[in-house]
């Protein structure tokens, strides 16, 4: 359907003249004697509904199933019409809903019998329905700002529904005139008009009703074309359910709805409430929703549905929803339904049973913009390794209070505070020599020493705190705490490094890839098999990571990854991050585009040592360190 | 996108083309390396997907069923004989019934006929075909338009002056008119040879089966992915923005959400998401574009050792249950997710969504959709006990609001029943008393139907007058101030019929001995 063909706009023009103030003569019986009462009460005698009553109590229905299938963009203009016409509510979302509709309906009241038949006339609400089919919607308003220069493309057509009690053929004649003329008039108006727009098609649909029992002075006519602009119809119904029913066929025909029915719902029996017995439910939505069944060529269809309805329904058999919730299921179409008889027992079972889902409200709390999503996965992920082996602080447990708030985009006094804690615990492990969970993956023997241990954490942790600093000023005071207490001043650490050379020079020269240069890393498939083979017993070690998924085929035939998503930080464990890999590849590209100074290049710490031929004739090597520290 | 080729086997294919070179060439040799340019094309750039090859002339036959084996499919192009006459339509009825077995009627396919645009004489030719088709049941139904979401690609092994010359263009025009416009008909560009037919194929290919390449995105995470399927354009609303919709080649990912609260989505499509390697020049290598299988290997291998960011997102979300968010266009989503397809196996797919700023309802807005670290207090609790999903529409459904309908007796007896129930149960029942009796006040004055009041009034007094001795003295000062309240709304002045007037309960006290007295 067409966001504005004629099912956009639908004006009720409901006659409130005295005549319908009339019975409709079908009774209803209210005072149902339940039993075990006393005898020989006689029962308040039935009360009837007036043809007012039915015609309002069947356009509400109509409105009802309307509103439950499209809660926008579908819209009601109420019209009631006297001795003059009473515009009940607009075209605005708001006021589109039962509430309002029949909170002004009670306003208006039952027609008046007394009121002098001559006044009144339905022409006053058809004029009214034709006006306010000139009137723009919010929807039309916005399609038409967004089209700007095409906003021509942009229909006005809409629907009038009016439920009168004619005289005859030649009066039917007359309304339908009477609007014909109507609308040209407006057109023309419209047409000098910002506010209005013209109408493109009207479809009227012109309803009769008389008490059940009368003969009908107006005959039924099929739809006709009077104009381009302007089709008529005509349908002469006896007033109670049959209008009710009437008008639930032309709902579904206007809104091009289908009927479903679920079958074999078991429910507690309310008297006995240890027996179920199973019911139907006759559901109405979208036609759309069958198109998938009927081409399967399987079609369910039942002969008829029960009483009333006219259309074919589709029979479901209820199947008991499994409680797995964590599952997804391929589905090719939602659509919103509305119970036929929506407060029968069986109705209102099913509807309960679905509604019945735990929820919540929602207080605005969640009123953020996506973008402020796509900020905080930037932040998270600016650095972020993604394997296992070549992260030191995400295996560390004694850094997540550090790493999970220094991805936000503001610190607190008291995040500061726990950073620094982090920090000054970190100094205290290394005076204490507590090992690190550092991988020993790819190194022959036993791996770095423990103070080279430290020297990588200190580095990685640096690069983590680095890539935050320019969020605030206090992130910015956790990287000069950071760097005021990580281990040994530089010259120190070199001058013990130097000293330790010697001894492990193979084992260095391995390691010295390790740090963060994982492209070289990568493409060294001994190293490789020597992750796959090790992986195991360090995701044991460092246990701190979950179970690790499988992958997709493609490149990675082992999982080599994190497994923590979502926002990383709410979880305690199992930190998170990478970024080295991206931030290398792009310190690699733009240092392709300068020549690096060989001071920067060499440096430690952002410091390089002068005279450093002096000390290479020793054997020492510099670049590793520099590589790191560097960002 | 699983693909039929349809290809004409009848004699008039083994017509020769007049080539200046030695070799002689006949049309089906033309089809033949058009159709082998096709499944390479396939083989590597569609490794994927299910290809059938149909033959035919008055009869057909299948001569490969569904495969992912391009060898087969051309090795079945080699031994092709030539048989009669072209019968198209019996041929697309044979694929009609092929596509259904194996795909049912909800996945979309590409039928590729290759024909030499002579439709066949008498019976069963395209042209009697079409001269009958007004006049068809249900039970002899002309095979198009498909029974399932399809292109019709018809490949002439002819030039368009040659089609013309007769009404075979017309007719092949009517085929894809017939298929809804879903389809189109290529033509050689100038002389028959294998250059041009080349040319032709590779426009098909460059419409029909180009892959579609990515970069998958969160963050400062990228992978460089195919989605495959092809997502296809979509188009949102004919009238007013009849321009078709293409997805991004950048997918952002912008957030995570739990499956539970997103629970299975009504989706357009859904595609697998396959990370492909970029070597160090940016070129390129592990799907496709390589020829030498060697290099493509290599390439492979190498691509295996690199960490990639679709290993940890499928990882990822399947652990933990949640789908990310995927940006795929201004105002247009989909989801990424790991979707098992055995025990052990599972992929990363991604499935696309309606157009538009609120695709799935229970969600709202996708705008409007953030961290939760933004919210003043956590959405899911402290336990992760609840969710903020399903979001209340703003104005309630029928079902959920306890309308009032009487067009059915039944409905009104029910609700004037239940008045009754609580009546007897007062004063215990004395606020579900007057919530029912208000309820029927409110809908008996929006219906005008102010008699009903009249009569359920009149039915509160009689039911003062049965009330048995034991009866709570209460009870019969609410039966009486309520039918008097209903009394005075059913005069409809305004001073006692406003809607939003309640009536409230007496205010009485039994609890000392002042009651005794009133």
């Amino acid at each position: 359907m067409k966001i504005f063909s004629e099912s956009h706009k639908t004006v009720f023009v409901v006659d409130h003249c005295p005549y319908m103030a009339e019975s409709c003569r079908q009774h209803v019986e209210f005072d149902m004697l339940v039993k075990n009462r006393t005898q020989g009460i006689i029962p308040l005698a039935p009360i009837s509904k007036s043809l007012w009553t039915c015609s309002v109590e069947s356009s509400m229905e109509y409105c009802r199933i309307m509103y439950d299938i499209f809660p926008f963009k579908k819209l009601v203009n109420f019209i009631v019409s006297d001795s003059g016409a009473h515009v009940l509510n607009s075209w605005t979302q708001e006021d589109q809903n039962l509430q309002e509709l029949m909170a002004a309906l009670a306003a208006v009241g039952p027609p008046n019998p007394r009121a002098d038949p001559e006044c009144c006339s339905i022409l006053h609400g058809l004029v009214a329905a034709v006006e306010t089919l000139c009137k723009i919607t919010e929807y039309q308003h916005e399609a038409r700002t967004l089209l700007m220069e095409n906003a021509e493309r942009v229909g006005n057509r809409g629907r009038i529904i009016c439920i009168t009690n004619a005289k005859s053929d030649s009066h039917v004649r007359m309304l339908e005139d009477c609007v014909q003329e109507t609308i040209h008039e407006h057109n023309k108006l419209a047409a000098n008009s910002d506010h209005l727009m013209q109408i493109q098609k009207c479809e009227l649909v012109l309803i009769h009703t008389y008490p059940v029992g009368e003969d009908s002075l107006v005959s039924d006519r099929p739809k006709k074309e009077l104009s381009p602009v302007l089709t008529s119809e005509v349908h002469s119904v006896r007033a109670g359910r049959h209008l009710a029913t009437k008008l639930n066929i032309l709902v579904q025909q206007h809104f091009d709805l289908a009927s479903t029915t679920i079958t074999n719902i078991p429910m507690k029996e309310e008297q006995h409430a240890n027996t179920s017995a199973n019911y139907d439910v006759e559901l109405l939505h979208h036609k759309d929703a069958h198109v998938d069944f009927l081409k399967s060529g399987d079609n369910h269809l039942s002969g008829s549905s029960r009483e009333g309805s006219f259309k074919e329904t589709i029979t479901l058999k209820w199947c008991t929803p499994r409680t797995n919730n964590i599952e997804l299921h391929y589905c090719t179409g939602a659509y919103r339904i509305s119970p036929v008889d929506v407060n029968s027992r069986p109705s209102s079972c099913l509807t309960n049973f679905l509604l019945n889902d735990p929820r919540y409200k929602i207080d605005g709390s969640l009123e953020i913009p996506l973008e402020r999503a796509k900020d905080q996965l930037e932040k998270h992920t600016r650095y972020w390794p993604m394997i296992i082996s070549q992260t030191t602080i995400f295996n560390m447990q004694a850094v997540v209070p550090l790493a999970s708030v220094i991805v936000k985009e503001s610190l607190t006094e008291e995040d500061v505070l726990n950073c620094q804690k982090t920090i000054y615990n970190l100094v205290d492990m290394e005076r204490k020599n507590d090992p690190l969970p550092i991988s020993t993956v790819g190194t022959r023997g036993k791996g770095p020493k423990r103070d080279e241990q430290y020297r990588i954490m200190w580095n990685e942790l640096e690069t983590l705190v680095r890539a935050h600093i320019n969020n605030s000023e206090k992130h910015q005071r956790v990287l000069e705490c950071l760097m005021a207490c990580r281990s040994k001043p530089p010259e120190e650490e070199e001058r013990k490094k130097r000293g330790r050379k010697r001894e492990d020079k193979e084992d260095k020269s391995e390691k010295a890839v390790k740090d963060y240069e994982q492209e070289k890393s990568w493409q060294d498939s001994e190293r490789l098999k020597g992750i796959l083979e090790r992986g195991k017993e360090e995701l044991a070690e460092a246990e701190i990571i979950k179970d690790s998924p499988d992958s997709p085929e493609p490149p990675n035939k082992k999982p080599l990854v994190e497994t923590d998503e979502t926002p990383p930080v709410e979880k305690s464990k199992g930190p998170v991050s990478l970024l080295s890999l991206w931030s290398n590849r792009i310190n690699t590209a733009n240092s392709r585009k300068h020549q690096e100074f060989a001071g920067r290049l060499n440096s430690v710490n952002n410091r390089a040592e002068l005279y450093q031929h002096l000390k290479e004739e020793n054997g020492m090597e510099t670049t590793e360190n520099g590589k790191a520290s560097r960002q | 996108m699983p693909t039929v080729v349809v290809m004409d086997v009848s004699l008039s294919m083994t017509r020769p083309v007049s080539i200046e070179g030695s070799e002689e060439y006949q049309r089906k040799h033309l089809a033949a390396h058009g159709l082998t340019m096709l499944f390479e094309h396939m083989a590597t750039n569609y490794k994927l997907e299910f290809t059938a090859l149909v033959v035919f002339s008055s009869l057909w036959e299948l001569m490969v069923p569904f495969t992912r084996d391009y060898n087969t499919l051309q090795e079945a192009l080699s031994n092709m004989d030539d048989y009669d006459k072209t019968c198209l339509e019996s041929a697309l009825v044979g694929v009609c019934n092929i596509v259904q077995q194996e795909w049912g009627g909800a996945i979309p396919c590409q039928v590729v006929l290759v024909t030499d645009g002579c439709l066949g004489i008498g019976r069963g030719s395209l042209r009697h075909s079409l001269a009958t088709h007004s006049q068809r049941s249900e039970s002899n139904r002309f095979p198009l338009p498909f029974p399932f979401p399809s292109k019709l690609y018809i490949m002439c092994m002819a030039n368009l002056e040659e089609l013309q010359s007769t009404d075979s263009l017309d007719c092949l025009e009517r085929l894809i008119d017939l298929n809804n416009g879903e389809g189109q008909i290529f033509t050689i560009d100038g002389p028959l040879c294998l250059k041009n037919v080349q040319s032709m194929f590779g426009k098909l290919i460059d419409l029909a089966y180009t892959p579609f390449h990515a970069v998958l995105k969160c963050g400062h995470l990228t992978a460089d992915v195919q989605v495959f399927p092809r997502p296809e354009p979509f188009v949102v609303d004919e009238e007013i923005d009849p321009i078709p919709k293409v997805i991004n080649t950048d997918l952002e990912i912008v957030g995570f959400i739990d499956i539970a609260d997103i629970s299975s989505p009504p989706v357009l499509s859904r595609h697998l998401v396959l990370p492909i390697a970029l070597n160090k020049e940016g070129d390129e290598v592990g799907t496709g574009i390589t020829d030498d299988n060697e290099d493509e290997n290599s390439a492979n291998q190498i691509a295996g050792k690199i960490p990639n960011f679709c290993v940890l997102l499928h990882g990822s979300l399947k652990v933990e249950g949640m789908v990310a968010i995927v940006q795929l266009g201004p105002e247009w989503h989909g989801m990424l997710y790991s979707q098992a397809d055995s025990k052990k196996k599972s992929n990363l797919m991604m499935s696309l969504f309606e157009p538009g700023p609120e695709p799935l309802p229970w969600l709202g807005k996708m705008a409007q959709l953030g961290p939760i670290s933004d919210a003043k207090e956590n959405p899911y609790g402290e336990d992760d006990n609840k969710s903020p999903f399903p979001l209340q529409p703003k104005n309630k459904r029928s079902y959920a609001q306890n309308v009032t309908v009487w067009i059915k007796p039944s409905g009104l007896q029910t609700d004037v029943q239940k008045i009754l129930r609580n009546a007897r149960k007062l004063p215990e029942k004395t606020q579900t008393f007057y919530k029912e009796l208000n309820r029927l006040r409110k809908a008996a004055l929006a219906f005008g139907f102010l008699d009903l009041l009249k009569g359920v009034a009149d039915m509160l007094e009689r039911e003062c007058t049965l009330l048995p001795d034991t009866a709570h003295p209460d009870a019969a000062f609410q039966l009486t101030h309520a039918a008097q309240q209903l009394k005075l709304a059913s005069t409809g002045t305004s001073e006692y019929a406003g809607y939003d007037h309640n009536i409230t309960p007496l205010q009485t006290d039994f609890s000392g001995s002042s009651a005794e007295r009133m």
